[in-house]
């Protein structure tokens, strides 16, 4: 069934921050409706596993491609490494979504001019088109009546939500979140997981930063454990979460 | 005391083109200014040591030195090199107010890339990654991002800098032209009644800045309409 390329493919990613290697090669394929959690302790990597994904961070080592499109590296002559075409990478980011921990949202703008920017001035889109389908996914959401909010006068969850409609409009084919609900008071975190559960259900390719472990068991379909920069365990969640096995995955959702 | 109001009365409508003068040299080197500080605040903060130097060197020495120096060597200066006379630019650099304006320009613009520098280094990182991430070109995130977000942090600072350049303007009146304060001391010169002239010269520089510190209140309010607080009524 898998036969058309992995939505995602990353192999032997590596990074190091100074002397301090944080990627110690990860491998990861997610195809079409894969949800895919990503857990482990803070300090494990995981979060810069997700930024190296879509360059945020420049991985030292390894590939990413999406639908089999690899995104072209080079290294300068300073040894740093870089996205060898700006705009191939541009193109590459526009189709990967990112939801942030802290949301994000470009403050000058209003919720719907923060949702229809991207595809306005990225995708070229007609404005009109735009914003008729930016407040499809308002109402998704279920933000339309703070369309004309700005961010600083809402929520932090209605702002989650928002950048959730943001990146939804960018019709994504992998949708990366980093960590989604940490910055939220735990009322709000409800609202949000609601969100990403329905684009779970709706087939949406999502690679998700979590510490939410009954998101991790019951949405994803798979799990991934991360520990000191190595994927300690990889496998369907409900199997992870019920047969665990390493001890540490053991220790990590038993503690 | 022997204050004497008329003369300030008989002598407003000079006062009042002298000013005229002042706000066309403010208006025009804060513009144009303003327009040029822009590419150079965006190579102040390049990662290139060379590409963000040459602006430093600029704007090092336009801080660095007072006003009035400046105008001195610009206006008497230049005319010492022969290159500068025999150039095509010589009818525009032999004129005071030609000089004025350039200097104020290049003196402003220095300040405000040093303004817009900061500002554009205040912009939260986390709103540049997500314009990053969502795909946006280079200079898209600088267009419809970057700037926008530091015109708004550097807004508050850059109205100082207006109203220093008003008032640093008097000092074209020391290389003969007739602005505010250039007017003030040729009528000054005709009485020989100092007190009343400046003081009515003062209250011009006072109104121009009260008008000017309204209008960019309205401004501001409208740019920065997405930071206002919603306090309970």
């Amino acid at each position: 069934m898998n036969r058309e390329p992995p939505a995602l493919q990353v192999v032997g990613m590596k990074k190091q921050f100074g002397t301090h290697e944080v990627l110690k090669g990860i491998d990861l394929t997610a195809y079409t409706g894969d949800v895919i959690s990503i857990i482990g302790t803070s300090g494990s990597g995981k979060s810069t596993f997700l930024r190296c994904v879509n360059l945020l961070e420049t991985p030292d080592e390894g590939e990413v491609s999406v639908h089999g499109e690899l995104i072209r590296m080079k290294t300068r002559r300073n040894g740093l490494r870089e996205a060898a075409d700006p705009r191939q990478l541009q193109r590459i980011r526009a189709r990967l979504s990112m939801v942030f921990q802290s949301f994000n949202l470009w403050s000058h703008k209003t919720i719907l001019e923060n949702i229809i920017e991207a595809p306005v001035h990225v995708l070229k889109r007609n404005r009109t088109e735009a914003i008729e389908e930016a407040e499809a996914l308002l109402h998704k959401v279920g933000m339309y009546e703070r369309r004309d909010y700005y961010p600083g006068h809402i929520s932090g969850g209605q702002q989650q939500r928002a950048a959730i409609a943001r990146a939804l409009a960018m019709d994504p084919e992998v949708m990366l979140f980093d960590e989604p609900t940490s910055a939220l008071d735990p009322e709000l975190i409800g609202e949000v997981l609601q969100v990403m559960r329905n684009l779970a259900e709706e087939g949406r390719t999502m690679l998700v930063v979590t510490h939410e472990m009954g998101f991790a068991r019951n949405v994803s379909s798979h799990l991934m454990f991360l520990h000191e920069g190595n994927i300690e365990e990889f496998g369907p969640a409900r199997e992870v979460f019920d047969n665990p096995r390493s001890e540490r995955m053991r220790q990590f959702i038993g503690g | 005391m022997n204050w004497n109001w008329s003369v300030i009365f008989d002598n407003l409508p000079q006062l009042l083109e002298g000013s005229l003068l002042t706000l066309e040299l403010v208006f025009a080197s804060v513009l144009v200014g303003g327009i040029c500080s822009i590419p150079l605040a965006i190579m102040r903060t390049s990662d290139n040591w060379l590409v963000r130097g040459m602006p430093l060197a600029y704007t090092f020495f336009f801080r660095g030195t007072p006003l009035l120096v400046q105008l001195f060597l610009f206006y008497y200066g230049l005319a010492q090199f022969e290159a500068v006379r025999e150039s095509i630019l010589w009818p525009y650099l032999r004129e005071a107010y030609w000089c004025a304006l350039i200097v104020f320009t290049l003196n402003t613009c220095a300040y405000t890339t040093e303004i817009l520098r900061g500002a554009i280094q205040a912009v939260p990182q986390g709103e540049i990654e997500a314009g990053k991430a969502i795909g946006m070109s280079r200079f898209n995130l600088y267009r419809r991002i970057i700037m926008p977000l530091a015109y708004r942090i550097g807004l508050p600072a850059y109205s100082n800098e207006i109203i220093l350049m008003l008032k640093g303007s008097a000092l074209a009146s020391t290389i003969t032209l007739l602005d505010l304060t250039g007017m003030a001391r040729t009528v000054i010169a005709r009485t020989y009644m100092p007190i009343e002239i400046f003081f009515a010269a003062g209250c011009i520089y006072l109104l121009l800045t009260f008008i000017f510190v309204q209008c960019y209140r309205l401004f501001e309010q409208r740019l920065l309409r997405h930071q206002r607080i919603s306090r309970p009524a």
